[in-house]
Parts: structure tokens; sequence; C-alpha cells
């Protein structure tokens, strides 16, 4: 025997060539999940030597035994390689060995032995761009940046095979790398581009938003269609959507005036690092003596811990901390990252001696590596007395059910007995009046599930003592300023004692807008004086972090026989999970979102917010709105039909224009009372409109387009629904920039702002560009970071460009005040001192310019101002906050096929028109709308959290769980329809959150529309949609 | 490859062969196989290769998804074995996934398993004593459960060449394309005489029972008839007959059994057309 991987020995390459390989025994490790393991004897295993060509180099990686490849390449340095799961299906960790691409994460490090293995830090050396890259920033096609390497060696392995791909080539070739940003349009315009610019042929100027792919680069060779797709009998659930549009969007600019930076389709400024598979995410460092996390998580749904036992564990070489609820301080909190006061319940604490759900903490282990930490959490002896569970909200609020929260020490908790965590009430006239005026009530009630966001980055934070003894916390999060508030009290320490680093951030989505694995990682540090990574895996993701609430609601709706709608009452019921969390401040969102969009002097809202022993939902992208626009949008659609109006038209005719007020934004506000608001920007009859062309709205009349003779089994529908978000929490969302000026008239950009992966940075800086008449790379934008960044609230609700910009736009002006200041000092401008702008200067192309057309360049005025004559450093730092919360609004279309024998629903097209106010960088403007259809569509027909009947997920993979691949996601298209917003930067309000607002019922409607039946609960899957199918018939 | 057969026998019933690990590494770090020596295939050339040998197509047991995809002989010989690998979790995974891999994984939902059965595929099982071939439908046992020994490693898959006048096709129910695992996925292959009555039938069914099975009493009453809708109606009742799916996250045996019925006989009418259509 000459087992190739094991100690060393001098002729190890040559057995790697010719041998099969025979691990160490003991590869594996214990089940995390498994409670009293026996006492095995406790090998310690020596480290095995793996020798690989690495990106041309021949490298001996010493290795622990079964540890995957992926571990070993980024303990090597190759930061490019993301960990995303553990299951070889988000793709995150691909490399190319021998020339084909490969899940690092399912090989075992071992098996890569005298193979060639290439990664993307050598596609291009040191500063210089491939034609890929180049391409990927180009056109926007990164997000978030923590897929694109993937991508990249993705289409780097297609086009070494493959120069003149098709679109569906480039589709299948980036199948296998899951992206939860872009919905996939733009780096698939990117591998093109990149393939014609290998090619030598020219490519188009960057900027035509909308265009189909083949007006720019032809039509694929097999007209668009796979081998899959050809193959299906019943036309598969995929597919390639691009063909020819007929209408074009039309992009009007806003009444505004002339700008060089704002509006333009600025490359993100953090584009090239992202590229380049830098270094730049939170998980991308290693600290000397660093220990590695890992969490023991209940198996019972509910259940008390009788006892808890980690002796055995901590005995185990290598485990330096083991921390059980005996192990720190009781300290009530609340995990979601809102504003102080966080909203109530504060019903958590970081460690308890009851487990409420199936994934639920139990016990945190800091050691030396990660598989030791693994294998010591099944040391730990747990003895658990299984209580009874509840799943169901409405089962949960029923005297008898079991009581979830008993602990004595939670606060805030509006009924525990019958577990409920809040109600929220409101109205405005008189709900039963009005539908007693009615000509006619509809009642109907929708189901929304529990989606994920399943960023592709999972929840990922180091913490370490810094050398003044206080605690630095690097993580991936949406909040760094709240999680810094929020640790304090839970780690004992004072704030000024914390600095929170939030650097690149592998998307969120909501999901990091919550403390949610700080504290823990936290403790580990305190308790060991050491460094701590504490990472989550893709199931802990699923069973342990955060979800969207579902919700029961049921609508009552009194119309007038000439379609006006007269009265509106919404009752949900909120499953809130374990915990309360976010529960209240959604629901709330639910509550106003879902009575907002459409005129009605009289409308109630009654909401129950429950408890249950499920996994914990929390923020994600859409907060609220999109359960209540998917019943609402059904509703209306019901409505609309049994009354016989176009469903456009009985959308405009009672929709909210400018000028209204939000009956309801006063009384729900995020979690206490909110502000009066106007309506003062609304483009919505022009979404409506744009979106109706480009989708071909009138193909409804063409009872030709409707059938398939090749597929008589199809029929096909369009439907559409409109949208209206909130832009920021009204009075409660601030945010701070400073602005400082360098010698050669640069600028830094310091903001407390979290770019996490949306563009805000990049968009921020084009405000202060903009401003200041620089160049966009003449601003070096910072965020985030406690110590060094203004305090922001956060990268949530919508608010970044709108609050954020807000700061950075008037900490510019007041920079620009200054520069005038000076120049009038520089030249000897009388008088002009006090208020220089009266003098009539202004900014542009690095330069101040006079009246007169003299000019003065922005370096000659850094200079003057830092070391000439009456020296300062020119700098400003401001602050905004708003009462107003400016609606975007926007009109979603979908166009479905429905194989009627089987129920598949395939969405072919995704239509999307929005008034987000100004779009400061339209490319990222699409990015976030085409992104954004893509996940609602998931949410729409996919996605969906399952449990068995103990209340433990079924859904923990990304197998199991479906977010659509890159052949898989239909054809997109983002029209811009901009209004603008006098109260926004450059007349800018919202766009990140609205688009997840109305695909699923637009796709329900079009159901509808294709074969006559209402699905009243998502996710619309195949046997759902075939169920209603056969009870329309059987009825 | 003797090497590896030596470990195995040497470690038996503690030795684990590894191919390309995409089941096996997932397994692995939840527990699974713990105490098990990995025998790692992936470096043996005698197991890859797909070739033409005596009216037989055979394929190496370590030949990868992609390697189907691209060889022409797969495409020419073993229509529902390619579109089966075109929808195969995703392209990374299948440059790593074997065929072996995954009809030894014997997951009740094997994506390879119902193409490979409506070929009629035998499989090669080796230990250091003794080479056995097996029929795929014979090694299938259950959930998890095949015929081969501890000592034992699938060298090879072979079926013998389509005849003339032959048509085949699968399909894969999922809520996407490329699921990990389906709701139910078919397989059918048909071949007709000069006159066009059926001469061969086979019907195969994925993640509709413990193991993957052929339809026979679907198929029986195709032999020997012209392949017409009323038939192909019969035939694709008495699939979803044959089919005894659980209910699950992925979809209710109700809703499994019926759809049967509709794959099936697409499938079968696509590959009626197809015979009529060369």
């Amino acid at each position: 025997m000459a087992p190739a991987i094991r100690g060393r020995s001098s002729s190890r390459r040559e057995e790697i060539r010719s041998c099969p390989l025979l691990c160490a025994t003991a590869i594996v490790r214990p089940s995390p999940l498994k409670q009293r393991s026996d006492c095995a004897p406790l090998r310690r295993r020596r480290p095995i030597q793996v020798s690989l060509s690495l990106n041309g180099q021949l490298r001996i990686l010493d290795c622990q035994p079964g540890e995957t490849l992926l571990g070993a390449l980024r303990r090597a340095g190759l930061w490019s390689v993301k960990h995303g799961c553990e299951t070889g299906e988000c793709g995150a960790c691909a490399v190319l060995i021998d020339g084909a691409l490969m899940p690092t994460c399912v090989l075992l490090a071992g098996q890569a032995a005298g193979r060639q293995v290439v990664t993307l830090e050598c596609l291009a050396p040191g500063q210089s761009l491939h034609p890929l890259q180049q391409a990927f920033i180009e056109v926007g096609a990164i997000q978030c940046g923590y897929c694109s390497p993937a991508m990249i060696l993705a289409a780097q392995a297609l086009l070494a095979g493959n120069p003149r791909p098709s679109e569906s080539d480039v589709r299948e070739a980036l199948s296998g790398v899951l992206c939860r940003c872009t919905g996939y349009k733009k780096p698939i315009e990117a591998v093109l581009r990149a393939a014609a610019a290998l090619r030598g042929e020219p490519v188009p100027p960057i900027g035509g938003g909308g265009v189909p792919f083949e007006a720019v680069f032809g039509h694929g060779r097999d007209g668009g269609r796979t081998p899959a797709d050809l193959a299906a009998p019943g036309g598969g659930p995929s597919g390639i959507r691009t063909r020819p549009i007929v209408a074009f969007p039309v992009t009007r600019m806003s009444p505004q005036p002339e700008t060089d930076v704002v509006g333009h389709r600025e490359p993100k400024v953090d584009a090239v690092k992202l590229a380049k598979g830098r270094a730049v995410f939170a998980g991308d460092v290693e600290l000397p003596g660093m220990l590695h996390a890992a969490l023991l998580t209940s198996p019972h749904a509910h259940a008390r811990i009788r006892h808890i036992d980690a002796s055995r564990a901590r005995a185990l070489p290598g485990v330096h901390a083991v921390l059980t609820h005996q192990d720190i301080p009781r300290v009530v909190y609340a995990s979601g990252g809102q504003s102080f006061p966080n909203p109530p319940p504060y019903d958590q604490v970081s460690l308890d001696n009851k487990v409420r759900y199936a994934g639920d903490r139990v016990a945190v282990v800091a050691a030396e590596t990660p598989e030791i930490a693994r294998e010591a959490l099944g040391l730990i002896d747990v003895g658990y007395e299984p209580l009874p569970a509840v799943f169901d909200p409405l089962q949960a609020m029923q005297p008898g059910a079991p009581r979830i929260h008993d602990e004595p020490d939670a606060v805030e908790i509006l009924d525990a007995n019958r577990n409920l965590v809040a109600q929220v009430h409101a109205s405005v006239g008189d709900l039963e009046r009005g539908l007693a005026e009615s000509d006619r009530i509809f009642e109907r009630r929708y189901y929304s599930q529990q989606v994920q966001q399943a960023s592709i980055e999972p929840h990922v934070v180091i913490t370490y003592w810094d050398e003044d003894d206080r605690l630095v916390v690097r993580t991936s999060t949406q909040v760094p300023f709240h999680v810094r508030r929020m640790l304090a009290p839970l780690l004992g320490l004072p704030v000024k004692r914390i600095r929170v680093i939030k650097p690149r951030i592998g998307g969120g989505f909501g999901g990091k807008q919550e403390m949610l694995i700080e504290d823990l990682c936290g403790h580990l540090t305190l308790a060991t004086g050491r460094p701590v990574r504490f990472e989550y895996t893709r199931e802990m993701e699923f069973t342990s972090a955060r979800s969207r609430h579902p919700q029961w609601i049921t609508y009552r709706a009194g119309v007038q026989a000439d379609g006006t709608l007269n009265a509106l009452e919404m009752c949900i019921v909120e499953d809130c999970g374990a915990y309360g969390t976010h529960g209240l401040t959604v629901c709330s969102v639910s509550g106003l979102r879902g009575l907002s969009t459409y005129r009605c002097p009289n409308m109630r809202l009654h909401a129950d917010i429950v408890y249950t022993n499920k996994p914990v939902p929390g923020a994600f992208r859409g907060y609220g709105a999109p359960q209540a626009l998917w019943a609402l949008e059904s509703l209306v659609d019901e409505v609309a039909a049994e009354m016989g109006f176009d469903p456009v038209e009985f959308r405009l005719r009672n929709a909210v224009r400018a000028g209204d007020p939000l009956a309801l934004a006063k009384a729900l506000g995020e979690g206490r009372e909110g502000f009066e608001q106007i309506i003062q920007s609304c483009g919505l009859p022009d979404c409506a409109a744009q979106g109706a062309a480009a989708i071909g709205w009138d193909r409804r009349a063409d009872p030709g387009w409707r059938r398939d003779p090749a597929r008589p089994h199809l029929r096909r529908g369009l439907g559409m629904a409109v949208c209206m978000h909130g832009t920021a929490i009204a009075g409660l969302d601030m945010g701070a920039a400073s602005i400082k000026m360098n010698d050669d008239g640069s600028f830094n950009l310091l903001v407390g702002a979290t770019d996490l992966g949306t563009g805000s940075d990049t968009v921020l800086a084009q405000i202060a560009a903009e401003t200041l008449g620089c160049l966009l790379a003449d601003v070096v934008t910072y965020s985030s970071d406690t110590d060094l960044t203004p305090f922001d609230t956060g990268a949530y609700a919508s608010s970044t460009t709108y609050i954020s910009g807000g700061a950075v736009m008037k900490a510019a002006e007041q920079v620009r005040e200054k520069i005038f200041a000076r120049v009038a000092l520089m030249l000897g401008v009388s008088g002009s001192a006090q208020q220089p702008s009266a003098a009539g200067m202004y900014l542009r192309n690095r330069s101040v310019w006079l009246p007169d057309g003299r000019s003065v360049s922005l370096e000659a005025v850094a200079l003057h101002s830092l070391h000439t004559f009456d020296q300062e450093q020119i700098m400003a730092t401001a602050s905004h906050m708003s009462y107003h919360s400016p609606p975007p609004f926007a009109a979603q279309f979908a166009e479905v096929e429905v194989d009627t024998e089987t129920g598949q629903v395939t969405v072919t097209r995704l239509v999307m028109a929005v008034d987000c106010g100004t779009a400061i960088n339209p490319q990222t403007v699409e990015g976030q709308v085409e992104g954004g259809l893509v996940q609602a569509l998931g949410y729409a027909v996919s996605e969906e959290m399952a449990y068995d009947q103990a209340g433990c997920l079924l859904t923990r993979r990304f197998g199991d769980y479906r977010v659509f691949q890159a052949d898989e996601a239909p054809e997109l298209q983002a029209i811009l329809a901009p209004s603008y917003e006098p109260s926004g930067p450059f007349g800018a309000k919202a766009v990140a959150e609205i688009p997840m607002d109305g695909v699923a019922p637009a796709v329900a409607n079009a159901v509808f529309d294709a074969v006559g039946v209402r699905l009243r609960s998502l996710p619309l899957t195949p046997e759902k949609v075939w169920l209603a199918l056969k009870q329309a018939a059987v009825g | 490859m003797g090497e590896a057969l030596a470990q195995l026998s040497e470690h038996a019933p503690q030795g684990n062969p590894l191919a390309g690990g995409t089941n096996l590494v997932v397994e692995m770090r939840v527990g699974r196989h713990q105490g098990k020596s990995m025998v790692d295939l992936g470096r043996l050339k005698e197991l890859r290769g797909i070739q033409a040998q005596n009216g037989h197509i055979v394929i190496g047991g370590g030949t990868t998804v992609s390697e189907l995809l691209k060889h022409p002989l797969i495409a020419d010989h073993a229509v529902p074995l390619c579109q089966s690998a075109a929808v195969f979790a995703n392209p990374l995974i299948r440059n790593r996934a074997t065929v072996a891999g995954n009809l030894v994984d014997a997951s009740p939902a094997a994506d390879l398993a119902p193409p490979l059965l409506a070929l009629g595929a035998e499989v090669e099982l080796v230990s250091r004593e003794h080479t056995r071939w097996v029929s795929l439908d014979e090694f299938m046992v259950g959930v998890r459960k095949t015929l081969i020994q501890p000592d034992e490693l699938m060298r090879s898959i072979r079926w013998s060449k389509p005849p003339k006048r032959s048509a085949g096709a699968f399909y894969k129910v999922g809520l996407r394309k490329a699921d990990a695992i389906s709701v139910l996925s078919a397989a059918v292959m048909v071949a007709c005489d000069t006159s066009g009555r059926c001469k061969l039938a086979r019907i195969a069914l994925g993640a509709l029972a413990p193991r993957p099975l052929r339809a026979y009493e679907a198929e029986d009453v195709l032999q020997g008839q012209p392949l017409q809708a009323e038939g192909i109606a019969e035939a694709a009742r008495l699939a979803a007959e044959a089919a005894r799916p659980i209910s699950d996250i992925r979809g209710t045996a109700e809703y499994r059994k019926r759809v049967t019925e509709v794959i099936v006989r697409r499938l079968l009418v696509q590959a009626s057309e197809a015979l009529e259509h060369p």
C-alpha cells in the first residue's frame, strides 16, 4: 500500500499519480446533533499533506484529515474561494480542477492531490483585469460580489471551450453558481460582452438598459432553447426567455438640472476588488491564534434543558471554551437591529435553559480548528425534557396551548399565556358602515409562506481584543451601529469599548438586520482572550437564522357598483416563530402597506402576532409588504375580474396619487406612533402604462396567443400588480456622513451607511461627486466602522439613498461652501467670505468657476487650505433624517405558461416599471429590480421552508430550498419611470425593496388569466395548481 | 485498480469507495460513515471511458455525468440518459458526480437510474476475487440498498445498443429544472418492427417507489401493438398503477401517481413521434 495522503514521504508525488488513496481512518466527525456520544477514545489526528498544482505553482498544503478543499484553499490564502454551503449546490466555492469547474466544499482536500487547481487569483496578474472581470464591472454584473469569483471562473471555463457562446450556453454555464442579487441578467450580459471582446469584436457602449441580448449580441445559435427544453414533453419549467422585444423601454429623465455624475451608469466603486476576488469580506482574514466557533442547536422544537454537562467537550484537546447558559450572564434583549429603544418584546437571552424551536441555541464552543469545534459539540451532554410544541399560530392562541415564553424575566410580551407577542389595531372612517353602504362585499383569505433570505454569504463574525483592550467585532451586518449598542449590555462592556467593523457584505436582504451571532462570538473572545471566528453553515442559515414571517391575511372589501372602493378591512395572523424580534414592526408595515395603495374612506386593521415553536422570522427585503401586497393585489384582481373591470384600469381608478394623505401612516409607525404622510410624487400611471406596453398586455385579448398548437396542454396568461412601498422610516432613521478634502483635491467620504452589495457606496459617492464637481473616482468612500464613520441606522427600510444620501449631500454642500470661501480668500474676492456662493461661484470639472470665467482647481484649493495661509482642513460632517417617507411606485407584470395536466407554472417573463424618483445610478437601480424580481419569483413559485410534524425543518440545503438558477430565471425587464421627489437628494426615493412586492400576485393573477383558477396560498407549486384545476373541473 | 480492490477487501466492511464525493463528503460532514476508510477511486483510469463493444455501449463506473453529456455514443445510443444528465443537479456537480456513484448511492430519486433501466442496463461488480454482471433492475433493492458487497466496486455499466427504429425519452418533474431531488421522473425506450408494431418497450420510474422501478405491466400492453393513442393511454395508466409513491415535501402520493400517468403518456407519444419522423 502506498497511500498518497498521509505523513511526509520522499516519493509522495509519484504515489499521487499512480495509486488510489486511503485516507486516514478517522476523517469523519461526530454528528453535531448527537447528544450523548459514546465515550470513544479520542484520537488526535496528524495533519496530512496534499501536493497539488495551485495556480500554476506546485504547493503542498497541510490539511486536517477529512478537511475539504474549500477549507484548505482558504487557509492557504486563496480568499476568492467562498463558502456558501456544504453540499456543492451554491457554487460559491468553485475552482477549476484540471480545467473543469468543481465545487470544493464536497471535495476532500486529498482528492485534489496531483491535480491542477486554478482559482480566480490567477486570472489576471496584479492590478490588471481580465476581459471577463472588465465586463462584469462595466455592465454592473457585480452586486455583493460574493459569487462573482465563481461566476467569472465558470465563464472562463465556458469560453475556453466555446468562444462564441449563445445566451443559453452562458445560462447553462452559470447555472451551477447561485446568485441572490442580480437575477443573472447582467452577469449573462457580461459574459457575452467579454466573449465578444475576446474575439476581437467591438462591444457596444454601456447604457442600453433593457435592450434584449439579441439586439446587441445576435441570436443564440440554438434559438434560445436548451436541450433539456427540447426534451421536455411538457415544455419544461426551464428555458431561455430572451427574445426580441417589440416595445422598447423609454427611460425618461426626471425634470432636474443637468448632472455630470448623478443619473449616470457609473461602475460600482467597489467593483474592481470584488471582480478580482480580493479578501474583502468579513471572513476573509486569518488572525494569529484565531479559534473557530461551533454552535450546538436544539433537536427539539420545545424543551427544557434539565441538565447540561460540557466537561467532556472541555477536555477535548484543542477546545478552549464551551459556554452554556450556566456560563454567561442572563440579559434579556431583542435581537432585531433597530433603533433605541428596540421595539418590544425583550424575550431572548444569549443562552437559555429552555429551547423554543428545533435549531435554537444550546451551547457554543471555541476550538483550534472547525473540525475540533464540531467534534466537541458531540461531547456536550444535554438532558432535555421535551415539552408539547405548537406550530400553528391559530392553535397557539387557543386556551391550553403550550406556553412558549414562561420565563419570568421577559419584558413586554402582550399575553404570554396565549402566545400573543403583540396586536396591532388601526382604523380610519367607519368600516362597518362603509361595508353596509357598499354594493358588493368580497371576503378572501390569503396565505404567504415562510421563506429565507438565503444570502450566499452566511452570517460570519470575527471578534478579537485590540491593543487597547477594546473588543473588535468584524461582522457581516447591515446594522453595525445597532450591533455595537445592543452587544454592550450582553457582553457587559460599555459601548466605548466595542468597535464594529463592517467590511464588504455578501448579501443580506434583511437577514443581517439582526444581531444574530455577534454576542456568542464576543462571549467566546471574552472567555478565551483569543480571536474567534464564527461562521454559520448553510444548514444553520436555514434552521437558526431569520426568515420571512408567514401571514394569513383576511380581507373584506366593500366596492360600489361603479368600481369605487368604499371599505377595506385587513385581519392578519402573523406567525412570529419562537422569538418576537421584528414581529411587531413587520406586521405594522404589512398593515400600512396593505391599506395604503388604494384610496378608501373606511379602513380597519387588526393583527395578531403569535409565537410558535418554529425558527424565527425577522427582517426580509420587503418587511411585511410582500405579504400584504400578495393579499391585496390578489384581492383587487379578484374584485376587478368578478365585477368585470379591466384589472389595470380598476387599480388606477382607486390608487392613491400625488397630494393624497396616507391615512394610516400616523397610526402605524415603527413600533411606535408614526408621522402624517402626504404623497408628493407618484409615477404609478406611467409605470402601469409602460409596463403594460412592454409585456404586451393587449395579448390578453388574443385567444390564439393563449394556446400552443405544439403543446395542447399549455395555456398562457398575463397578470399584473401595482406596488407602493416606503422610503425609510419617517422620523426615526438617521444617517450621517463626513467628507474631508485631500491635497490633490480628492475627497474622503466616510459614511456609517452599510453597503451590503446594493451599490450604496457608489450612489453616495455619486451624490458627493456631483455636489463637489469632481469625478466619481475622486471620492474615496469608506463604510463602515463605528470608530471611524459617523452614525447611521443601517441598511434597511429602503433608506440609504434617501437618508444617508441626504446626509452626504448636506455634508458635500457644507464642504462646497468652505471651498468657495477658500477661493474667495485666494482670489481676494471682496465681501464674499461670509456668503461665498452668493458670489456666483460653482463647482465643475474639478474646479471652482467664477462668473467672470476665472477658475481655481480643487487641487489648488486643497493645497492652499492645507499648507499656504490661514490653514484649515476643509471638511464637514452632516446628518440627515426625514419626517417624510416618500413612496416609490411600481407596476409588475408576469407572463406565464401553465401546464394544465401537471400544474406546472413556468414564468416566462417579468417586467417591472418603477418610479423610484431620480435614479442616481440607473445601472444599480436595474440591478436592484432584476435581482429583486427573481428573488420574489422564488417566493412566488418555489421557495418554502417546510417542516416535519415535530417541527424540524426539512429544507436544510439549497437542493431542497429552491433558489432560481441562471438557466431557470425568466426574461427580465426593468423600466425606469421616474418622478421627481422633492424631499430626496436629486429627487431620489427608494428602490431596494419594492421589487419584492408584486411578483407573487402578478404571477397568481397570470395563472388565473391562463387557466381560470385562483390560488390563494403561496408558493404556487405544481401540485397546488393541479389540485385547483382538478377541483375547478369537478365543481 | 487492483490496489483499490485490495484495500476494500482488507478493510471490509469498513472500506468505502469514494468517487466524486458529491454525496459521500456531504454525508461524512454530518457524521455518517464514521470509522470507515475512504478509498479514493478518482484517479483510476480503468473506471473511466465510454465505448462501443460487441453491440453494447459500455461506460466506466467512474464516468462523470458531464462526460455522458459530451459523448456522441451517449447522444446516439442513450437519448434518455443524455436527457437525464442534462438536468442532473448543476454543472459543477455534474463534473464530479459519477454514474456508479449515483447508482450505488441508491436514492429512490437517483436521476440516472430510470434512463438506465429503460435502456436495460447491467452493472459489473468486481472484487479481488470475482467479477459479476447484474441487471440494474435486480441491483437496486430498496432505499439505499443494493446488491453490492463491501469488497466490491461497480466497474462498469453496459446496455445493448438500441435497435434501429427505436426511440427513448426522459423527463423529470421538479419545482425547477435541475433540482437536487425530483418530484418524480420517468424514462421510456421503445422499438418497433418494420410494420410499426412495438417489439420492445421499457418504462422506468424514479422517485415513485423505494427504488427506481420498471413498470412491467405497462410495458406488456405495448408489446406487439402499434404505438397508438389508446395503447399509450393504457400503458400510462398502468405505469401510474405501478408507482408506489410516498407523500413528502416534494409532493403527495396522489399527485405523483396522477402526474406519472401524464408524463409516461407524453414520453410514449414523444417516442412514437420520433419513430414516425426519425
